[in-house]
């Protein structure tokens, strides 16, 4: 009996105090929805007329999207440069893809001054505008994604004429993912070509769509590392050391590259980097320490091999990533105005607990979807 | 004709009966007034507030203190940064001239606000509802040929309403006709690709240290929005090159592996 009530919320089989945290901020994150809906903006974030964007910008929408990146990288990395080797992550890979993407149109919904429009872009149409097509492929890719989703849902009721139908049709699926992601992550970062005056030298590149793009692939590879690894502990599976380490591998390369365009990019325009104020700050924490070390890091093969160096590693350049989004939206755009800008808490509240609803689906996802099977995979 | 208006700001007198006119006529209602370190009243544009005149004191070389009275409102881009940002066409420039901006189809994402180099674009914060605001180039009374309501106001002749070619002859008349009055450049002539408003001042938008409040003078004479346009003609063929791409090697590694997987059976057969 005493069991039984005890099973009436998804955690373990005892509610810890991991999950009893998630459960205040999901509840402490639905009031403060509410609030926002029915207060409106004014009353409840910190944004004003002088920062029209805000932490939900930065970090639901650009941190949340780069960070889902793995699902296309991996789904590249498998299907397109046939590494069949990285196939046990391609699903973990897609799931925590799915819920960025939800992230962000959830972030966006209430970030809207009129979240219940949010289907405008679809019949009004403006084909000049950056954010017209970042709707477009966010709308479309999240469609596949979830598609990929019920897929692998359909592989659990063991629906097998219809996986049929779905194995037939899966390149197109994976050839448009990675299209309209390579569009839509480099995009993101082109939103920001429209104001150089208003952006920090640093950030202000019209190289920014290409350097978002990369740093995506970063934000995905070091994610889907991360996942892995916690996951492994979590659930009580077998770390699979031997495919990270060549993910690691792959994520330092990519981590260099990146890195020699930060730089060239810098140098080609000229930039004062060598000075000390609170940009530079940023900035120095971002190029040397999140993008620099770990790639310094994973040129060891004791690091790669290691959980404990994978952690570090992934962990500082998934960090990396979402400190760019910051710096691109705020710091660097922070410089211009006298006035300053730190979230409200209902902004903070609203943030985190999509972070804890992500964990609360993820974990449901775990246990109810063939995440980590591969014996049931859909590929022939 | 498209039309403009010309602020020759010499001539003003900062007695607000424009930002008055303004407000009533676009039924706005009234701020509450603020002591601030300035004489402009009130400090900020917002959605309440289209125009205002920035007040400021400059001393001339010669150590005399003289007054500037600056009129701040949207500038009416020819090609403007906002109408490129939007995402669901919401603000759209028209040939007569004016920015104007549709309530029905705002989404409230403020890209707008982020992109305008003046800023100009304000928020309904305070809404549970809100849309964006601005000034409206008086639209709807231009389309029953009416002045703008701040211009039939205006008691010195600081704001000439007219079409803008004339309008900009007539500036660099007054400019050549007296040299020491105004500084010889016409702002809003070539910036950011030229707007519908042409300030004529008496020294330079840096000398009045205001080219961090929404006088900018390092736009450049091309439009903000072209940035954003190139990017997107450039979306179909990175669309068509990906997805190619992606085709081609897949099918290219898959073959590959094939032939690759079959060599070394033949290796295992022949040793
Ligand atoms: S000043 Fe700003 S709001 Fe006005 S038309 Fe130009 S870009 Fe748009
Ligand atoms: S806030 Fe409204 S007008 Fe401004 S860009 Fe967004 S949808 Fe367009
Ligand atoms: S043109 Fe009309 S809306 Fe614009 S400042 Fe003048 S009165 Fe106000």
């Amino acid at each position: 009996m005493a069991e039984k009530i005890e099973k009436w919320y998804p955690g373990e089989g005892k509610l810890t105090t991991g999950w009893a945290i998630i459960y205040v901020i999901l509840v402490l994150g639905f009031v403060s929805a509410c609030a926002r809906l029915f207060l409106g903006l004014g009353a409840t974030t910190n944004l004003s007329d002088a920062y029209p964007w805000g932490l939900w910008v930065s970090f639901d929408i650009l941190a949340g999207v780069a960070l889902a990146g793995g699902g296309f990288t991996m789904a590249a990395a498998i299907y397109i440069f046939n590494l069949k080797k990285f196939e046990p992550l391609l699903r973990p890979a897609k799931l925590s893809a799915f819920l960025g993407y939800m992230m962000f149109v959830v972030g966006l919904f209430f970030d809207l001054g009129q979240p219940w429009r949010i289907w405008h872009p679809l019949v009004m149409w403006n084909p000049h505008s950056v954010l017209f097509e970042v709707s477009w492929c966010v709308m479309l890719y999240t469609t596949v994604l979830s598609l990929d989703l019920f897929i692998i849902g359909l592989e659990r009721y063991g629906k097998q004429s219809w996986i049929k139908f779905f194995r037939d049709i899966y390149l197109v699926l994976v050839v448009a993912g990675i299209m309209l992601s390579t569009l839509h992550q480099s995009s993101l970062g082109a939103l920001f070509l429209l104001m150089p005056q208003k952006m920090s030298d640093l950030w202000a590149s019209g190289a920014i769509g290409p350097l978002f793009f990369t740093s995506a692939v970063i934000g995905g590879m070091s994610v889907v590392t991360l996942e892995s690894l916690i996951s492994a502990r979590v659930y009580k599976r077998k770390q699979e050391l031997g495919i990270l380490s060549d993910l690691g591998k792959g994520l330092g390369l990519v981590l260099l590259v990146y890195f020699a365009m930060k730089v060239t990019d810098l140098y080609a325009r000229g930039v004062t980097v060598w000075v000390w104020d609170k940009a530079h700050f940023f900035f120095f924490v971002e190029l040397f320490g999140t993008v620099a070390l770990p790639a310094l890091l994973l040129c060891f093969k004791e690091v790669r091999q290691s959980a404990k160096g994978l952690y570090w590693a992934a962990g500082l350049a998934a960090f990396g990533v979402v400190l760019n989004r910051f710096n691109v939206s705020l710091t660097s755009y922070g410089g211009y105005r006298q006035i300053s800008y730190f979230p409200s808490f209902i902004e903070i509240i609203i943030t985190l607990a999509m972070v804890a609803l992500g964990i609360v689906i993820f974990d449901l996802g775990m246990k109810y979807l063939p995440i980590y099977k591969s014996e049931l995979t859909v590929e022939h | 004709m498209s039309k403009a208006i010309l602020i020759d700001t010499t001539k003003c007198i900062g007695c607000r009966a424009c930002q008055v006119a303004c407000k009533s006529w676009n039924d706005l209602k009234g701020g509450k007034a603020t002591f601030s370190e300035t004489w402009s009243n009130p400090r900020y544009l917002s959605s309440n507030q289209f125009t205002r005149i920035i007040f400021r004191e400059i001393s001339s070389p010669d150590g005399q203190l003289h007054w500037h009275f600056i009129s701040r409102r949207c500038m009416h881009c020819h090609d403007p940064a906002c109408a490129s940002a939007c995402p669901v066409g919401a603000l759209i420039k028209m040939p007569e001239g004016p920015v104007v901006y549709d309530d029905g189809k705002c989404i409230g994402c403020r890209y707008c606000m982020m992109a305008c180099p003046f800023q100009i674009p304000k928020f309904q914060w305070e809404s549970a509802v809100p849309l964006v605001r601005k000034c409206t180039f008086c639209a709807d009374r231009q389309a029953i040929n009416l002045a703008p309501a701040c211009v039939t106001t205006c008691p010195t002749g600081t704001l000439l309403f007219g079409d803008r070619p004339e309008l900009l002859q007539e500036a660099h008349r007054r400019i050549g006709a007296q040299p020491g009055r105004y500084y010889p450049e016409v702002y809003g002539e070539k910036i950011a690709g030229g707007t519908s408003k042409l300030f004529l001042t008496a020294v330079s938008f840096e000398e009045l240290g205001l080219t961090q409040a929404g006088f900018r003078t390092d736009l450049g004479n091309t439009p903000q929005g072209l940035r954003g346009r190139e990017w997107m003609s450039k979306v179909p063929y990175v669309a068509l090159a990906v997805g190619g791409l992606a085709v081609g090697l897949h099918y290219m590694n898959k073959r590959r592996a094939e032939v690759h997987a079959g060599e070394r059976q033949e290796d295992e057969n022949d040793g």
